[in-house]
């Protein structure tokens, strides 16, 4: 690891700041509304700070942090729900060329990345939207690709556009230009308004190999750590925003956080925020230390992450009351980016069903 | 001192005392030995002072003994952490009492019991009708307990009592460390819905409590307790409660293995319901090893409060899937359908950790007033005085 404890803290009070300053609720609002569908002006400004290379390696101009750093600055990303490429861009583009086999292409790509100056995006699943291997429907034959991906976070944003794809190995991640022949991107109208997605059609679209199966692994992993972060920290902050309103709303004479039906939410909730922190920093540390269990750590805070994070936000909205139900209170945003979060790598039962089988394997 | 000094003392202490093969102090010293040793050499309660058994360490040093002991089971290091009677005493006895205690209790030669709840005051503590009063011998006590594990043996009790009646409920209680041996102290056995005797009725009838006895101020009975009461909670919430009494019986078998010897560890369903469960468990693990990371930094963790309330949930839930895996058989009980009976007394005890020491509704409350800062509840007998409230008037 090549960022100091005073290091990480500088750079987490940076992001913060830039975060309280130009990531606030009305910033969020007027980037949902915008036409290029995020905040351009604070994803430069994550440029600017030189967040964007966070995790790249320093031989290549990054920052050379790794899921520690990732998975603490995303729970400041998941609070504000960041809404810029920073999970597509930073963290799954930016970590497969990184974790590619060319220099060249590293070389090509990753300084755009790095800078924040291009958006990367990847194609990761199917129609089915399932994120499993089976689930990938593009083939790679003769430096071309064919099928459809769908789901694609920030696809029709994107200035450096991967997709995995089967070749001979298995899925391997494959580099096609932005505006290549035989290219459909469609938007899609999507129920979270803070993360663009795309349909991606390739029909025998000219492609380059830049990375395989394992570095997609790999990535994905460090991807669930970056969400499972995300989650934690947003989780955090609508419990927050909850908590507040209990203490001022007045009725029946009292403030409603002095109902009982109220505090055993609230405390119910507490444990979940309080579980979504633990699991997701765990697996970023298991993984940056390359633990025997990091599979089981990934896995657990997959689902444990998500489920804290939707139903935070569920009740979140019912704690509420009416306040909740109208479109200018924040708590609907954070109710969508749960459900399409909870989603966004395969839903809590695959990885329910991971955990297990990963306990299954440290213990046998 | 420097950590690594403190390490290779205590390695040097076990390796001289302790035998971690087979776990147990090594020949010609016995467990009372053993802890006496501990207790010399400063492992005992390491954060407490040298006047009292203590070194003086900064808690993160303390916890680096607790590992090297932990590491070799060794047992009798760490109890500045987890013995409520020997931190209660400390933090509220006299001196009198602390030099005629304080040793057999680090030594467990002293055992002791909880005289808190009675019949009319479980969850609503503060409403004890016990009353201990003043005389020339001591303080008298008259009362009816309940819910006391380890009362036949203990030879001393945390009690609660009543010492004025003419002030609001919180405000005329006394905390006593009672001697349990005596004339006027009848315990007798509860029989629980597991079918174990584990806790008992304790009826006191002139009971007597020597004045050095008092704990804390007259009166002032209620914030001792609070002392007592959060070491309780946080032992609970580490999982004690799963532990069997009576035998040495591990409760943490794997949900896998029982579901592969049923050979059903391919059902989806219950995959999903095997992985939540273990998933509570280890979630809960974590935000406790999170949490004592964050309070060796010298931060307060409010995740601590919080492991009696998500045990309630693991040890509930740990039964059910178990149920669900062994299907029909769970209908059966008794010693020739072992793991059903097993299920059984484990669906029926996980009561013990979701109503003992606080029920689950009461430890929301506690966790919403006292670590989300939400209002207080509202209680209509808080500022009567007490004689006149309905747990005396009906």
């Amino acid at each position: 690891m090549s960022i100091s404890a005073d290091e990480l803290a500088a750079i987490r009070a940076s992001f913060q700041r830039l975060l309280a300053e130009r990531g606030t609720e009305a910033d969020v609002r007027r980037a949902i509304a915008s036409p290029e569908g995020y905040d351009a002006a604070l994803w430069r400004g994550i440029g600017d700070l030189g967040l964007a290379g966070l995790i790249a390696p320093v031989a290549d101009g990054g920052a050379g942090g790794g899921a520690v750093e990732l998975e603490l600055l995303m729970e400041d990303a998941g609070a504000a729900l960041l809404c810029a490429p920073f999970l597509s861009s930073v963290v799954i583009a930016g970590g497969l060329v990184a974790g590619g086999d060319d220099a060249e292409d590293r070389a090509r790509l990753l300084p755009r990345l790095i800078s924040g100056a291009a958006v990367g995006a990847v194609a990761l699943t199917g129609e089915a939207g399932l994120w499993t291997p089976q689930d990938i429907t593009v083939r790679a034959a003769e430096g071309r690709l064919t099928g459809v991906a769908s789901y694609v976070l920030f696809g029709a944003q994107a200035d450096v556009l991967l997709a995995a794809a089967w070749d001979a190995e298995g899925p391997a991640v494959y580099e096609v230009a932005a505006g290549a022949t035989g290219l459909t991107i469609t938007p899609l109208k999507t129920f979270d308004l803070t993360q663009p997605m795309a349909k991606i059609a390739f029909e025998g679209v000219e492609a380059r190999r830049i990375a395989g199966p394992e570095a997609l692994a790999r990535t994905l992993d460090l991807g669930r750590i970056a969400l499972a972060g995300e989650q934690a920290g947003a989780a955090r902050r609508i419990f927050e925003i909850t908590l507040d309103y209990l203490r001022t709303r007045v009725q029946f004479g009292r403030p409603i956080g002095g109902f009982q039906a109220m505090k055993h939410m609230a405390a119910d909730l507490l444990i979940e925020v309080e579980n979504a922190t633990s699991a997701a920093r765990h697996a970023a540390s298991a993984v940056a230390q390359g633990a025997p269990n990091a599979q089981v750590m990934v896995n657990l805070a997959a689902f444990a992450c998500a489920d804290a994070f939707s139903q935070t936000a569920a009740t979140a909205v019912q704690m509420h009351g009416g306040i909740a139900f109208t479109w200018d209170h924040p708590a609907h945003l954070y109710l969508r980016r749960a459900r399409a979060d909870a989603r966004l790598f395969g839903a809590s039962d695959l990885y329910r069903d991971r955990y297990l089988a990963a306990l299954e394997a440290v213990d046998a | 001192m420097r950590d690594e000094d403190l390490i290779a003392e205590v390695r040097a202490f076990l390796n001289t005392h302790w035998d971690a093969k087979k776990k147990r102090p090594k020949a010609g010293g016995g467990a009372k030995e053993f802890r006496h040793r501990v207790l010399e050499a400063g492992f005992a309660v390491p954060s407490w002072t040298a006047e009292w058994f203590g070194r003086n360490l900064a808690a993160d040093q303390a916890r680096l003994i607790e590992r090297e002991f932990a590491a070799v089971a060794a047992y009798g290091a760490g109890q500045d952490k987890t013995n409520l009677f020997a931190n209660t005493i400390l933090a509220a006895g006299t001196d009198a009492l602390k030099r005629e205690v304080l040793q057999g209790l680090l030594t467990s030669e002293i055992d002791s019991c909880l005289l808190y709840s009675e019949p009319g005051a479980g969850s609503d503590l503060a409403a004890v009708r016990t009353r201990a009063d003043r005389t020339a011998d001591g303080w008298v006590v008259q009362g009816q307990k309940v819910w006391t594990s380890g009362a036949r043996t203990a030879q001393y009790a945390l009690l609660l009592a009543r010492t004025d009646w003419d002030v609001p409920k919180h405000q005329g209680l006394s905390f006593f460390y009672m001697p349990m041996k005596q004339p006027g102290v009848d315990v007798r056995p509860l029989h629980q819905i597991t079918g174990d005797s584990h806790f008992n009725e304790v009826f006191l009838d002139g009971a007597v409590v020597p004045e050095a006895n008092l704990l804390g101020n007259e009166n002032g009975g209620w914030k001792v307790l609070q002392t007592a009461l959060a070491y309780e909670r946080l032992v609970m919430g580490e999982g004690a409660g799963e532990r069997r009494q009576g035998s040495g019986k591990d409760n943490r078998k794997s949900l896998i293995q029982m579901a592969r010897s049923a050979g059903r560890l391919g059902d989806p369903v219950l995959r999903q319901k095997i992985a939540q469960a273990l998933a509570y468990r280890q979630l809960n693990d974590l935000n406790l090893a999170r949490a004592k990371a964050e309070m060796a930094q010298g931060t307060a963790s409010p995740i601590m409060s919080l492991g009696k309330l998500a045990m309630s949930r693991i040890l509930h839930g740990d039964a059910a899937v178990m149920a669900d895996i062994l299907g029909a058989a769970s209908l059966l009980d008794g010693e020739e359908n072992p793991e059903s009976a097993d299920m059984n007394y484990r669906a029926l005890n996980a009561y013990m950790t979701s109503i003992g020491g606080g029920t689950d509704q009461i430890q929301r409350n506690i966790i919403a007033e006292r670590v989300l800062g939400l209002p207080r509840e509202i209680e209509v007998d808080r500022d009567l005085p007490f004689r006149d409230s309905r747990a005396v008037k009906g």
